[in-house]
């Protein structure tokens, strides 16, 4: 049946369309598509999706639930765009035509309730949470350490071993405003993400104590709500363009917006990308994206921090540490530098560089999910990766990527700690000669 | 036997997961590099043992299901596609090196092996297998072997058929054979491994491949030179090769390219450089230095107006993802680009490019060309938009001259790509008719009832 142009069929796979049509099937993807890697199957890899795209413009391939399987089997990490001789944005292509998918044919039914009315409303989503925690107990441990959420919380990560939910949230921790310690330099808005706010309310903690020494006053805005990513990335337009409206409204008054999740960075920074349908829309979310800094690259590129000033916590003095670097953050981002210069100048750790860092760990959002093998054997080559460097601790900048591969390190019985790199130091406080 | 049963008996052969059937597995083993080939099979198998592909190879045969294999689907001659549908036999799960043996130099290997895999892995063990086709991140063992494939450094090491020992294959009819051995040297009755090599999937399934090995050359050398007239450049590789110097490498790359890595890679190369040669030199240190004198020497006696010597291996790696760059602009600067595969004699290159030149000036195309100027292979690339009928027809018109003119110079139609559907029209017309009925003659005794990989080469596709 070929695709009838007149209406707006496909008009988020006609908006990419120079996009899907760049890549030349030369076939070099195969050899860094992660899910390809395990498959070896063309439909897993980004030209077999890229083609399968093609081919619904072109009224050769019907949106079938095969396709939709097909598309949803990618984890966005954009490794294939990394090696691709011609650049093709496989992520612009399989999230525009997820998007066609779901306006056509609806969400699948195991995203439809968590992204509609869970995710969007922090309240629904704080008690959704605490409901699960309190059965917590009456769900299978696995290595003393992590339980199983219930199955209506599929999206966050049902099936696989996740970590508590926290006793307390962040919400419940941190002051709306936490001024700077010394001159204030800089005011930034701290987004905190859903993982941040939920299972790792430290980190948060953390972060916002670093900048606060390192003279930023910092606000927890309480009307920002998710990121949105899961929902984007799974073609839930609709759905996504109310969160984004939320967030860009609550920080409409800041230079900048700073958060320790590289998926919400990298997701609030798709804004303009793929919602806005309007010029002025488009603006809109471009001067809110400018203004969306990783933790990283603010400290690094913003603050132009002394990092000689972090000091190692106690509990971690003297420990061989070795990074991940997130998809999100390495090539959504370009942040790769900012990390490992934290890393390299703060005495008291040694940092080594394990084998592929950035290498995908497999998580991909939802796809740890519906494709838990595959994501499974995928975090295993990190998982030796991380056995081979030695190190003690891994360092990161994504909840995501960290619960996955404590997964993954709990799986291979590997006594590793995995941390976000904000949760490593303390600053020293500023010299008086040099306030 | 109907659709299902053939479905199920295969199951039972290669296990449920390894037999797809939707539309969307269909369609993705529908096409291969190549832009205008694309056919659907009714099924696709994936086998993982050899006695996977015998027993399918059995049923296929005795139902007259016709059986396209398949490696990493990067071939660029419609070899791949399954234009009569039946069975698309995909090799990439028989991905296993069997035994790497340093004091034999030699290696076996699974057909579906990523060529990259295996080069990592004999890298470890300061070993090479020297056939480098420029698709080695996706070509597979069995890919190259059947397309005899050979990149940049053939002009040193040659083509795959060089370094072939011997072949585990299984013939159409089902039948496991081991052709050839682990040794250099053998004579023992036709070389029927040579016959494989190249036969484009046509006359057997390769199943595990035994192959000749070469120590890793301990140095290399990269060196770039740019001439300001494409006949010096052409010139300087005869004269470089007459004085006994055979580098590694040396790649020909025209101004479009040159500027294009100029505006992708910031690399400041003069922007009217009418030529840029690439030399890659290897060896021992003693070879290496001797040989990057003599290639500068010459270069800047024949006129080269810009010579860069990287300083070590970091920087000739710029130089060479520079040139793939440049090398992929080229399929990115038009909607359709035709980029043919000749290969001219070496001494007639530059007269052969200029003639190039002159047709797509005259029709008013677009073009560039590259090549791995040490053997005389040269890719010309005609820009097109295949939606516009009327200048796809033009870009067609320039290409068919461009390959007759390969011909009349004393050259083949296609160097490294293979002829697959492609090229086959052009194979009628520029080859003996004995030629071709020889070819029949052997695909007879190989496939009785001509299921594997059917209408490719000499045969005609519709059927
Ligand atoms: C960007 C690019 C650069 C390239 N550069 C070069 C180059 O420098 N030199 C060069 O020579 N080629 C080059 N090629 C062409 C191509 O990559 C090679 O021919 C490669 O060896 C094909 O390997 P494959 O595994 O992809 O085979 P496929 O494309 O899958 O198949 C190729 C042929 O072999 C058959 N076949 C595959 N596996 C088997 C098997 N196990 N048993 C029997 N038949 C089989 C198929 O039926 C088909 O006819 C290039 C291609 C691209 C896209
Ligand atoms: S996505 Fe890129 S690497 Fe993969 S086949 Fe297409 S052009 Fe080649
Ligand atoms: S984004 Fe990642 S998973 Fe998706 S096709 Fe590219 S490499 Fe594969």
């Amino acid at each position: 049946m070929p695709a009838s142009p007149e209406n707006n069929r496909l008009e988020n796979i006609r908006k990419f369309q120079a996009d899907v049509e760049q890549c030349m099937k030369c076939g070099f993807c195969g050899y860094f598509c992660p899910i390809y890697r395990e498959e070896h199957d063309e439909k897993g890899l980004a030209r077999g999706k890229d083609q399968l795209i093609r081919f619904a413009l072109e009224g050769r391939q019907d949106l079938t639930k095969g396709f939709y399987a097909a598309i949803d089997n990618c984890l966005l990490c954009k490794t294939c765009v990394q090696y691709c001789p011609a650049k093709t944005r496989i992520d612009h292509a399989v999230t525009a035509a997820r998007a066609d998918y779901v306006a056509e044919k609806g969400l699948p039914l195991s995203k439809r309730f968590v992204f509609r009315h869970v995710l969007p409303n922090r309240w629904l989503f704080g008690a959704a949470l605490r409901f699960a925690s309190w059965f917590q107990f009456v769900l299978p441990r696995r290595d003393g350490k992590f339980r199983h959420l219930p199955q209506f919380l599929t999206a966050l990560g049902a099936g696989r071993a996740v970590p508590d939910i926290a006793p307390r949230f962040l919400r419940k921790l941190l002051p709306e405003r936490t001024p700077a310690r010394g001159t204030p330099t800089h005011r930034v808005g701290f987004f905190s993400g859903c993982a941040t706010e939920y299972m790792f309310p430290e980190i948060g903690q953390n972060i916002v104590s670093l900048l606060q020494d390192l003279g930023c006053e910092v606000v927890f805005d309480r009307r920002q709500g998710c990121c949105g990513a899961p929902v984007l990335l799974s073609g839930d337009f609709a759905t996504a363009r109310t969160m984004a409206a939320k967030n860009v409204d609550a920080f409409r008054d800041y230079d900048y917006i700073v958060t320790g999740c590289a998926t919400c960075s990298s997701g609030l920074r798709e804004y303009p990308t793929y919602l806005s349908r309007t010029e002025e829309e488009r603006q809109r979310f471009e001067q809110f994206a400018a203004k969306v800094k990783d933790f990283n690259a603010l400290v690094i590129d913003v603050l132009s921090a002394d990092v000689k000033r972090f000091t190692v916590k106690p509990e971690y003095q003297g420990k061989t540490v070795t990074w991940h670097d997130p998809c999100h953050l390495a090539r959504h981002q370009d942040i790769r530098s900012q990390p490992r210069e934290i890393l390299r100048a703060v005495d008291g750790i040694r940092f080594v560089e394990m084998q592929d860092a950035d290498r995908c760990c497999g998580l991909g959002g939802s796809f740890s999910i519906t494709h838990y093998d595959v994501s499974k054997k995928i975090a295993d080559h990190k998982a030796n990766a991380v056995s081979a460097s030695r190190a003690d601790i891994i360092a990161t900048a994504c909840p995501g990527c960290m619960i996955q591969l404590r997964d993954a390190l709990s799986r291979h019985k590997l006594d590793v700690e995995v941390v976000h790199i904000g949760q490593l130091f303390k600053v020293a406080p500023t010299p008086s000669a040099n306030p | 036997m109907a659709y299902e049963q053939i479905t199920s008996h295969l199951k039972n052969i290669v296990g449920r997961s390894n037999v797809l059937t939707s539309d969307e597995d269909c369609n993705v083993y529908s096409y291969d590099g190549t832009s205008n080939w694309i056919h659907k099979p009714d099924l696709v198998v994936f086998p993982t043992e050899t006695r996977h592909v015998e027993a399918v190879l059995k049923l296929a045969n005795e139902h007259r299901i016709p059986v396209t294999p398949r490696g990493g689907g990067t071939n660029v001659s419609g070899g791949s596609v399954p234009i009569r549908g039946g069975i698309a036999l995909v090799m990439t799960r028989m991905n296993k090196i069997l035994s790497i043996d340093g004091a034999n130099l030699s290696a076996r290997a699974q057909a579906g092996v990523v060529l990259m895999d295996l080069q990592v892995a004999l890298a470890q063990k300061k070993l090479f297998f020297p056939p480098d086709p420029q698709s080695f991140f996706g070509a597979t063992l069995g890919g190259v072997i059947n397309e005899n494939s050979g990149g940049p450094v053939c002009l040193k090491y040659g083509v795959t058929k060089q370094y072939m020992l011997g072949l585990q294959a299984v013939l159409p009819t089902g039948r496991i054979v081991e052709f050839g051995g682990s040794t250099v040297k053998n004579v023992v009755g036709y070389d029927l491994v040579s016959l494989l090599t190249g036969s484009e999937g046509t006359l057997a399934v390769v199943t595990e491949a035994v192959l000749r090995l070469l120590p890793m050359p301990p140095s290399r050398k990269t060196i770039v030179a740019l001439f300001d007239d494409l006949p010096k450049s052409g010139a300087t590789v005869g004269r470089i090769l007459d004085q006994g110097t055979v580098p590694a490498k040396i790649e020909l790359l025209d101004n479009w390219v040159v500027k294009s890595i100029n505006r992708i890679a910031k690399m400041g190369l003069p922007e009217d450089a009418a030529a840029m040669l690439m030399f890659e030199c290897d060896g021992t240190d003693e070879v290496v230095a001797h040989d990057s004198r003599q290639v500068i020497e010459i270069c800047r006696k024949e006129g080269a107006v810009h010579i860069i010597e990287a300083r070590d291996q970091a920087e000739a790696q710029l130089y060479w993802k520079a040139r793939s760059a440049g090398f992929a602009a080229i399929f990115g600067a038009a909607h359709t680009v035709l980029s043919e595969d000749v290969c001219v004699p070496r001494t007639r290159m530059a007269e052969f490019i200029e003639r190039v030149v002159a047709i797509c000036r005259r029709a008013g195309l677009e073009v560039t060309v590259i090549g791995h100027a040490g053997d005389g292979n040269l890719h010309p690339s005609v820009m097109t938009d295949a939606r516009d009928p009327a200048h796809y027809q033009k870009a067609q018109r320039a290409v068919e001259e461009i390959i007759e003119a390969a011909v009349e110079f004393g050259g083949v139609l296609s160097g490294e790509h293979g002829i697959g559907l492609e090229k086959q029209k052009f194979m009628r017309r520029t080859q003996d008719p004995i030629f071709i009925e020889l070819m029949k003659k052997i695909k007879g005794i190989f496939d009785p009832n001509g299921i594997l990989n059917p209408g490719k080469i000499w045969e005609d596709r519709s059927c």
